[in-house]
């Protein structure tokens, strides 16, 4: 699945992650929300793809199986 | 199915017809349909007899004690922010009251169904303790509005965190110095008048930078390293698409990452020794002074 951060970028230039997403039309689709409400008006919103080696993409390591209860 | 990325990943594995997250034992349907059958009680009349609240203070504090007395291990009050309405949604109320009740930590070493059932037991009395809580605020004169299983507008951790139950772990959830991230919440939006309660922070982000006790026993490799910062706030995001495969798409519930995390320790120190034991045991990763 593709993976993509949405950033918001403050006027102070401040970056905050908003989250992680797994298609472009989720990630649009969060940042015209955003773009929606007022006290964000000055924000600007960009949208990463989310590379291996990147925080929330870090290499998996050999799957396991969970403990049966 | 609501969530767009289960939803995705259902339909890509072709699992339409298996069972998975929606499968259920009798118990947990039971508190399911509870949540349900509550669903149509979030909201109602509001007395038209109103109490004046001179004091916000003691209003605060008698809430509070109503939400214990219904049942809550703990309870916490703020004002209701934008950020902690879900995006789409609108809520006019002022403060948004919650309250947390603790699961019970001991079944871990029953199991998964277990641990699962305790969870949808938890859900199932916070929805009864908001459905009453905002029933009580609305006949003070107020209006009052439950969030819960059943149907919610509101975002948990945000709330959480502004009340000062904790901070946000690495495993996702909000860890609280006495509960560990072994509790589960129901809300009640309002514009009674209320004094909030503040962010307590003790040093929770600091420790799961140097622990990693959750992403080492994560079956599916889902939780980071690394984390981002979001408003200021470390944020180490669970990559679903590893975590689904563990948690929702198999016959068993997955909470591991929860349930290995050390803050259960202070809590349950017999009961997490234990099942820490049994992590070992098969291969696990366990705190380094064990």
């Amino acid at each position: 699945m593709e993976k993509l951060y949405v950033n918001e970028i403050r006027p102070n230039g401040e970056v905050s992650t908003v989250g992680l997403f797994y298609s472009r039309g989720e990630a649009e689709n969060i940042v015209a929300q955003l773009r929606n409400i007022p006290e964000k008006s000055e924000c600007y919103y960009e949208i990463v793809e989310a590379v291996a080696g990147s925080p929330s993409t870090s290499s998996p390591k050999q799957m396991r199986e969970p403990v049966k209860g | 199915m609501a969530d767009p990325v289960l939803a995705s990943m259902v339909h890509a594995l072709g699992l339409e017809t298996a069972r998975h997250y929606t499968a259920a034992t009798p118990q947990v349907q039971a508190y399911r349909d509870r949540w349900a059958e509550l669903a149509k009680f979030r909201d109602g009349p509001v007395n038209p007899q109103r109490v004046e609240v001179s004091d916000p203070a003691e209003m605060a504090q008698q809430i509070k004690a109503k939400a214990m007395e219904l049942g809550a291990s703990m309870v916490g009050i703020c004002r209701l922010q934008p950020h902690m309405i879900d995006l789409g949604e609108d809520v006019l109320h002022e403060f948004v009251i919650v309250a947390c009740v603790a699961e019970d930590y001991g079944k871990v070493v029953h199991g998964a169904n277990a641990v699962e059932e305790e969870a949808m037991r938890t859900y199932a009395k916070c929805t009864e303790i908001a459905t009453d809580l905002a029933a009580y605020i609305r006949n003070l004169g107020y209006p009052a509005l439950a969030h819960h299983n059943g149907g919610s507008a509101v975002q948990a951790i945000p709330i959480f965190y502004q009340v000062g139950f904790g901070e946000l772990g690495r495993h996702g959830s909000l860890i609280n110095e006495k509960y560990g991230a072994s509790f589960r919440p129901g809300f009640v939006t309002t514009d009674l008048p209320l004094v909030e309660d503040q962010p307590r922070e003790f040093g929770v982000q600091d420790f799961c930078m140097n622990c990693n006790v959750c992403q080492l026993n994560c079956p599916g490799d889902a939780i980071p390293k690394e984390h981002v910062m979001t408003h200021g706030i470390k944020r180490w995001l669970i990559d679903l698409e590893k975590c689904y495969p563990y948690s929702r798409l198999r016959d068993e519930y997955c909470h591991l990452c929860v349930d290995v995390c050390p803050y259960n320790v202070k809590s349950h120190p017999k009961t997490y020794k234990s099942f820490m034991k049994e992590r070992k045991q098969v291969g696990y990763k366990t705190p380094k002074s064990w």
